[in-house]
């Protein structure tokens, strides 16, 4: 074996290249940990989120009205909670509790993805009724004039509006979820913290192990927040647009009232 | 058209209250709306005006009262109201376009979903009435893009593009800057002169002077006076009526 580094990034290059790829696929895990997550709390916060916020029809039976009544307090229930409690020890409940009571031995990478994604759902949940409650009331009143029932304004008008309003909402949850993932190590998911721990043990070489771990990390979020942001632009649309004279809005009516002909065949 | 089909109203409410809690709003009004009718209620602030022509299709639901439409209580008969609105179009004061929508988007959405029309259909019959108001051009253009007078067209075009027999318009200018009230209320007396029969709520005086075929002066939630305009402008008989126009006669004189 030939001499060990003596510098600082002397042991930081010796490390990348000893477990280089054990960080890697720990990122990994983490990247995926904190998409998938963040994507199905995504998911779970818009079902809570639609659930939330249907009006109390005056007209419905009253077991209608007792049912949709204990849905809402039950989701309720549900984002209290896992807003309340540590993701930390949120895994350590799911992961043993699984075990203890239901005799689930569920892999601690099944358990990760179930704890993120409960847990950014409650989160997401509280975003998405407020994304909703922030499009102006008028567009739902003139989705109803038209003859739109609750969940046609909804569909085609309110969320699209109310889901872009929380755009940077879904981004501050995705880093929040790339760096917080990191708790999942006391289940004994492989992500990048548990990989970096795990290296670092073996030379006890904690500062040069973490620093390239916290690089790694870094380069996650700023891309994740990048990538959110050029989204958004995307979904703005663009800025000016095209005037259009058709034949139909020809004022002057000269010009024939048919489909322009195409160049093609002509 | 029969005469018995011209003397029956499209739309007749009959007694119709409504309160928000405690504070009575309405409190009791009779309106027939004929075809053709252009009916024009005016009043001052908090009259109920716009409670009024909003229980019409019931963005609010009326206490009491019964809202007829061709002659069957539109409660009873539609189970279900999304069919009963789409043949009672409404334009808002704040034009409420839809933001996430095109100018023909925000036309066509409501055939597709609402009449369940085809694409094709739903967009020329969109170009059509887009045209009427003078906004074909803008097809392409997001709300935001435009100025209050054309979103307020485009509310009308999408209004009409579903082909309603009764338009409702509240307050359609009063959001306006004074130089676009102007082309808005021009399309408004277009659709007038066509035969559409609609109910406007409007401070305009001129246009309902000019246009209405019926003018409803409205204070505390009751029809003061009804009329034809020349009754109601010219020979006002109710004091109420008289202090309320004298102020707007007054700025009118004052302005020639």
């Amino acid at each position: 074996m030939s001499a060990m580094p003596t510098t600082f990034f002397g042991w930081v290059y010796f490390l990348l290249q000893e477990y280089g790829t054990v960080l890697f696929k720990g990122a990994l895990v983490t990247l995926l940990l904190a998409i998938v997550g963040t994507f199905i709390g995504c998911i779970i916060g818009l079902i809570v989120g639609i659930i939330e916020t249907i009006p109390e029809d005056k007209n419905s039976s009253a077991l209608a009205k007792f049912v949709l009544k204990s849905e809402k307090r039950l989701l309720d229930a549900y984002v209290e909670i896992f807003r309340g409690t540590p993701m930390i020890v949120q895994a350590m409940v799911v992961f043993y509790g699984a075990m203890s009571l239901f005799s689930i031995d569920m892999s601690p990478l099944f358990a990760g993805f179930f704890v993120v994604s409960i847990n950014t759902g409650a989160y997401m949940a509280e975003s998405m009724r407020g994304g909703i409650d922030s499009v102006d009331a008028g567009q739902k009143e003139a989705a109803i004039a038209i003859g739109m029932d609750h969940f046609q304004a909804m569909r085609c008008v309110i969320l699209p509006q109310a889901v872009r309003n929380i755009l940077p909402q879904i981004g501050n949850n995705l880093i929040i979820n790339i760096k917080d993932t990191s708790v999942l190590n006391v289940i004994s998911v492989t992500e990048l913290y548990f990989a970096s721990k795990s290296a670092a043990g073996v030379y006890y070489k904690y500062f040069e192990i973490f620093f390239i771990t916290c690089i790694i990390y870094f380069v996650m979020t700023f891309t994740a927040s990048r990538l959110i942001r050029w989204w958004e632009g995307k979904l703005d649309g663009p800025h000016d647009y095209k005037l259009v004279h058709d034949p139909l809005a020809d004022p002057t009516g000269l010009l024939p009232v048919a489909p322009t002909p195409t160049k093609k065949g002509r | 058209m029969t005469f018995e089909e011209n003397t029956k109203p499209v739309l007749s409410l009959q007694d119709l209250h409504k309160s928000f809690g405690e504070r009575a709003i309405l409190k009791g009004i009779d309106l027939d709306i004929y075809k053709g009718d252009v009916v024009c209620i005016i009043g001052p602030s908090g009259s109920g005006k716009s409670t009024l022509i909003r229980c019409v299709n019931f963005l609010e639901d009326p206490t009491s009262g019964i809202i007829a439409y061709h002659g069957t209580d539109v409660k009873k008969a539609f189970k279900k109201l999304p069919l009963y609105r789409a043949k009672v179009g409404m334009v808002f004061q704040q034009f409420n376009l839809f933001n996430n929508m095109t100018v023909l988007e925000n036309c066509m959405v409501g055939q597709i979903k609402v009449l369940k029309l085809d694409a094709k259909t739903a967009k020329e019959t969109a170009l059509q009435y887009l045209k009427h108001v003078g906004m074909a051009d803008y097809i392409n253009a997001k709300p935001q893009q435009l100025s209050g007078g054309q979103k307020q067209r485009v509310a009308i075009a999408r209004a009409l593009a579903l082909k309603p027999e009764v338009l409702l318009l509240d307050e359609p200018t009063s959001a306006l800057d004074p130089e676009m009230v102007g082309e808005v209320l021009k399309v408004m007396k277009a659709l007038a002169d066509e035969g559409l029969t609609m109910v406007v709520v409007t401070h305009e005086m001129a246009f309902a002077k000019d246009v209405a075929s019926k003018v409803i002066f409205i204070d505390q939630g009751v029809i003061a006076e009804a009329g034809k305009p020349e009754d109601i402008f010219v020979h006002p008989k109710k004091k109420r009526t008289q202090d309320f126009l004298s102020r707007f006669n007054v700025f009118s004189q004052a302005k020639m």
